[in-house]
C-alpha cells in the first residue's frame, strides 16, 4: 500500500469534498478536467495497474448507468453522469489504496467513532481475501464431483453449491475469528495504539484548501 | 501451580453430553504437558477453559473452578487473563485478523496498554524467536501454512504468558514446520513457560513434553510420564502412539521406545537384537516384494507437464504414471506445488506445456466434468463441499449430476462407510469425522477409477485412521488407483507402495517407498526425514554389517 503524508482525517475531509464537487459538476468539460487530475494521481502514486483492475469491476457499472442515462435522457446526460460515477470511484479508489485499514481505524477512534465499529470496519476488510480464497477451494471441490460451474449462467444456476457451503463457513470462520479477538484482549479498556494518528500543518492546510475550492465551486456559474 | 482444574464439567450451549467431566489437573510452572485423546475427547475446550473463553465466550453449563496464575476464570474476563495463559488456536487463519505480520505481533500489546518502548521491546523479542524478520510487512493471510503458524505463535508470545496453550498446533506443518516449531517451543520451555500441547500424532512431541494427559469423554483416562501412560491400555482412546511403540506392540516385544537408539538398547537388554533384526528385516523384503507393482494398465500419464502461475514456474518438466490398483503418495514440503499437480488431474488447472492423459485420452480439451467420472478428489476440508439438505442427496449429488446413479453401489457405499443411520440427517449437523466419511462416500459414489486424496490424516485421530487404512485397501481390492497428497509420512510408507516426491515444482523421485528414503539427497531436498522404522532397520542392518 502507497504510504501517506496526509493524515487519514484530512483525506476523509478532501474525499467528501471531492465528491461534493463532482456531484454538484455539470458539465462534461470539468467532469473531464477532474477525471483527468484524478488520473495523473493515479500515475504519480504508481497505481496503474490497481486502478485498471478497479475499472474492469466497475466497468460495468459505468455502461449500465451510460445505457440507462441516454436512453432515460439524452446522450449528454449519458457521458456526464458516467463521467461523474468514474470520477467519483477514482476518489474512493484512492483514499483506500493510500490509506491501510488500520491507520483507518485508529483515525476514527480519535474522531470519536467506538471502537468496536472501527476494528469491525478493519477486521471486515480482512475477511474478504480470505472468503475468496474459500470460495476457490469450494467452486474446485464442486467442480470436482462433476457440477458444472464453468462461469456466467452456471454460477448462477448453482448458486446453492456454492453459497451454502460459503455461508457456512463464513459464519464458521467469523465466530473463531471473534474468538480469537477475545483472547488478544478485544474491547479491554485501556487500549493504546503503536502508531498515534498525529493531524499536522500539512493536514490544516489541506483541509483549508478543499473548502476553499468547495466554496469557489459553490460560486462558480460555469462549474 | 500454574493451573489448576477443580472438579470442572461443562457442557456447550443445547449440547447434552459434558465436553468436560469432573476435571481435575494441575499444571505447574514451567512444565510441559501433552493433552492427548480422539476427536470429540474434550482437548479443545479443555484449552478454551484454560483462558475463559469457556464459560465466558461459549456461555453453556459451567461447575467447578479454573484458576490460571492464581486468578479464578469465572471472576475475571477472558481480556484480564490473556495475558497471563496465550492461546495459540488450531486454526491459524480465523486467528490472523490484522493487516500485517507486525500488527498482528503488536495487537495484544496494545490491548494491554504497554508504553511505546515496550511494545517495541516485545515486538523485536518475539519477531526474533518465531524467526519472522522478514515477513513483518506482509499481510498475515498470504503466508503459506507454517509462516502463518508462527506469526499466530508470536502474536501470543509477544504477550509473554506464564501459560502457552497450543491446539493442535502441528497438523498443517510439513517436517521443517515442525522442527521450527518443535525449537521454537524448547526455548520457551528454557525460559520458564509452561507449555499445554494438544496433539493426536505423539510422536511429534512426546519425547520433549513432562507429562501427557489422556483425556475420554471429556474425562482424565491416563495421566503421568510418557513413559508411564504409554504403558497404560491406551489403545481405546485413539491415540496415534509413537511409530516404534506401535512396532514393539505389533511384534509382542516389551518397551516402548521412542527413538532408534532406545529401540536399540531395549532390544540388547531383552537379548533380542538377532531375532527381532531377522523378522524385521524379513517383513521389510516381504513387503516390498509384494507391493511392486505389476504390468497393470496406466490410469494417468504426466509427460513433461509445465505450469506457472503469476509468472512463477510452479510445476516444470513433470513425468509420472499411475498404474490401476496402485496406492501412490505424493510427498513434499509446504508450497512444492502438491496441490498444482493433483489439480491438473481432473482438468482443474491445465498444464501450460506437456500433456496429461487420463484412461489413454488428453485431458487439456476434456471438461472438468467429464474428467470427474473418472477422477473423484476427497479434500481436506469437507465442509467445502457440503451443501444439500441431506446426507444422502449430499452423496448422489455428483451421480446425478454425471448421470452415473447406481443404486446398488451407493447402497454399497452407504455401507461401508457407516452412513446408512445417517442418511436423512443434514450433513451440517455431523460430527467432522462423519463429514469425512461422507465426501468419501460422495467421491466414490461415481466409481472412478482414481480417487485422490488431499492430506486425509491432517488432523484426524487414530480411529479415523485405522478407518482411512481400511478405506485404501477396500479400493485397491477393487482395482481403483489412490493417490495420496500427505506430509504424513509415518502412513505414507504404511499404506502407499509408490512415493511421488515433489520439490520446488520439480519430480525429484519416484518409487518404491524404501528406495525414495533410501536416496538422502532427494529426502533432504525436499525437506523429509525418514520414517522411524525405516531408520531403525537402517541401523541393524549396518550393525549385522560391522558385525560380518
Amino acid at each position: 500500500m502507497r504510504p501517506s503524508v496526509f493524515d487519514p482525517r484530512s483525506k476523509l475531509v478532501m474525499v467528501f469534498v471531492a465528491a461534493i464537487l463532482l456531484m454538484i459538476f455539470h458539465r462534461w468539460t470539468s467532469l473531464t478536467a477532474s477525471l483527468a487530475i484524478l488520473m495523473m494521481m493515479v500515475l504519480l502514486l504508481h497505481l496503474s495497474l490497481p486502478w485498471v483492475n478497479f475499472l474492469k469491476g466497475i466497468g460495468f457499472a459505468c455502461f449500465t448507468f451510460f445505457i440507462i442515462g441516454w436512453l432515460a435522457f439524452d446522450l449528454l446526460t449519458a457521458v456526464v453522469s458516467t463521467l461523474r460515477l468514474l470520477a467519483i470511484g477514482t476518489v474512493f479508489f484512492l483514499f483506500f489504496q493510500t490509506t491501510p485499514p488500520e491507520v483507518l481505524s485508529n483515525a476514527l477512534l480519535k474522531m470519536g467513532v467506538p471502537y468496536s465499529f472501527a476494528f469491525v470496519l478493519s477486521a471486515s476488510m480482512q475477511f474478504v481475501p480470505v472468503l475468496f480464497r474459500r470460495l476457490g477451494n469450494i467452486r474446485d471441490a464442486q467442480r470436482a464431483r462433476g457440477i458444472p460451474i464453468e462461469g456466467g449462467l452456471s454460477l448462477l444456476i448453482h448458486l446453492p453449491a456454492l453459497a451454502g457451503p460459503l455461508l457456512i463457513q463464513a459464519f464458521k470462520f467469523a465466530d473463531e475469528m471473534a474468538e480469537a479477538m477475545e483472547a488478544r484482549g478485544f474491547g479491554m479498556p485501556g487500549r493504546r495504539f503503536r502508531h498515534e494518528p498525529r493531524f499536522r500543518r500539512i493536514d490544516w492546510m489541506a483541509v483549508v484548501i478543499s473548502f476553499v475550492i468547495l466554496v469557489m465551486a459553490f460560486w462558480n456559474p460555469y462549474r | 501451580m500454574i493451573l489448576r482444574f477443580e472438579g470442572v464439567s461443562y457442557r456447550y450451549p443445547g449440547a447434552k453430553p459434558w465436553a468436560l467431566n469432573g476435571l481435575d489437573l494441575t499444571i505447574r510452572p514451567g512444565e510441559s504437558v501433552l493433552i492427548a485423546g480422539a476427536s470429540g475427547s474434550g482437548k479443545s475446550t479443555l484449552c478454551r477453559a484454560c483462558i475463559g473463553l469457556v464459560p465466558h465466550f461459549h456461555h453453556g453449563e459451567w461447575i467447578g473452578k479454573v484458576f490460571v496464575d492464581g486468578l479464578d476464570t469465572t471472576q475475571h474476563p477472558v481480556y484480564e487473563l490473556f495475558r497471563h495463559a496465550g492461546l495459540v488456536f488450531q486454526n491459524t487463519d480465523a486467528q490472523l485478523f490484522n493487516q500485517t505480520v507486525e500488527s498482528e505481533l503488536t495487537y495484544g500489546l496494545e490491548s494491554l496498554g504497554l508504553p511505546h518502548d515496550e511494545i517495541e521491546q516485545r515486538l523485536e523479542w518475539a519477531s526474533k524467536l518465531a524467526e519472522l524478520g522478514d515477513l513483518m510487512d506482509r499481510p498475515p493471510h498470504f503466508l503459506s501454512g507454517g509462516e502463518k503458524q508462527r506469526v499466530a505463535l508470536g502474536s501470543i508470545l509477544a504477550l509473554r504468558p506464564r501459560l502457552l496453550l497450543l491446539d493442535e498446533p502441528f497438523t498443517h506443518l510439513d517436517p521443517q514446520g515442525t522442527d521450527d516449531l518443535r525449537r521454537i517451543l524448547k526455548m520457551m520451555k528454557a525460559e520458564g513457560m509452561a507449555l499445554v500441547l494438544v496433539e493426536h500424532r505423539l510422536h511429534e512431541i512426546i519425547q520433549e513434553v513432562d507429562r501427557i494427559i489422556v483425556l475420554h469423554q471429556g474425562k482424565i483416562a491416563a495421566e503421568g510420564s510418557p513413559d508411564q501412560v504409554l504403558a497404560q491400555e491406551i489403545s481405546d482412546y485413539g491415540l496415534n502412539l509413537p511409530p516404534l511403540v506401535r512396532l514393539f506392540h505389533e511384534m509382542g516385544l516389551k518397551g516402548r521406545p521412542l527413538s532408534v537408539e532406545d529401540a536399540i538398547k531395549e532390544l540388547k537388554d531383552q537379548n533380542l537384537l538377532t531375532p527381532f533384526s531377522a523378522r524385521l528385516l524379513e517383513d521389510a523384503k516381504k513387503t516390498s516384494i509384494s507391493k511392486l507393482p505389476g504390468t497393470s494398465p496406466l490410469v494417468a500419464e504426466a509427460e513433461d507437464i509445465c505450469f506457472s502461475y503469476r509468472g512463477l514456474p510452479v510445476l516444470q518438466n513433470i513425468h509420472f504414471k499411475l498404474l490401476r490398483g496402485e496406492s501412490v503418495a505424493l510427498v513434499g514440503r509446504n508450497g512444492a506445488g502438491k496441490t498444482t499437480l493433483i489439480k491438473h488431474l481432473n482438468g482443474l488447472l491445465r498444464p501450460h506445456s506437456g500433456r496429461l492423459k487420463i484412461l489413454g485420452q488428453e485431458t487439456q480439451r476434456r471438461p472438468v466434468s467429464e474428467l470427474s467420472s473418472h477422477v473423484g478428489f476427497v479434500w481436506q476440508n469437507p465442509n467445502d463441499q457440503l451443501f444439500q439438505p441431506t446426507v444422502r442427496e449430499e452423496v448422489l449429488t455428483g451421480p446425478k449430476a454425471l448421470g452415473s446413479y447406481d443404486s446398488s453401489w451407493c447402497e454399497e457405499l452407504f455401507n461401508r462407510f457407516g452412513l446408512a443411520s445417517l442418511l436423512d440427517r443434514s450433513p451440517f449437523t455431523l460430527s467432522e469425522g462423519q463429514k469425512k466419511r461422507v465426501s468419501f462416500a460422495a467421491a466414490l459414489a461415481v466409481k472412478p477409477e482414481l480417487i485422490v486424496l488431499d492430506e486425509p490424516t491432517a488432523g484426524q485421530d487414530e480411529l479415523f485412521r485405522k478407518e482411512l487404512a481400511k478405506f485404501i485397501s477396500e479400493l485397491q481390492r477393487e482395482e481403483r488407483t489412490v493417490m495420496l497428497v500427505t506430509h504424513d509420512l509415518e502412513f505414507a510408507a504404511e499404506h502407499a507402495n509408490r512415493w511421488l516426491v515433489l520439490a520446488d515444482g520439480r519430480m525429484i523421485a519416484d518409487g518404491p517407498p524404501v528406495a525414495v528414503m533410501a536416496d538422502s539427497k532427494a529426502m533432504a531436498r525436499a525437506g523429509l526425514r525418514p520414517t522411524q522404522r525405516y531408520q531403525l532397520i537402517q541401523a541393524l542392518k549396518g550393525m549385522k554389517e560391522d558385525k560380518a
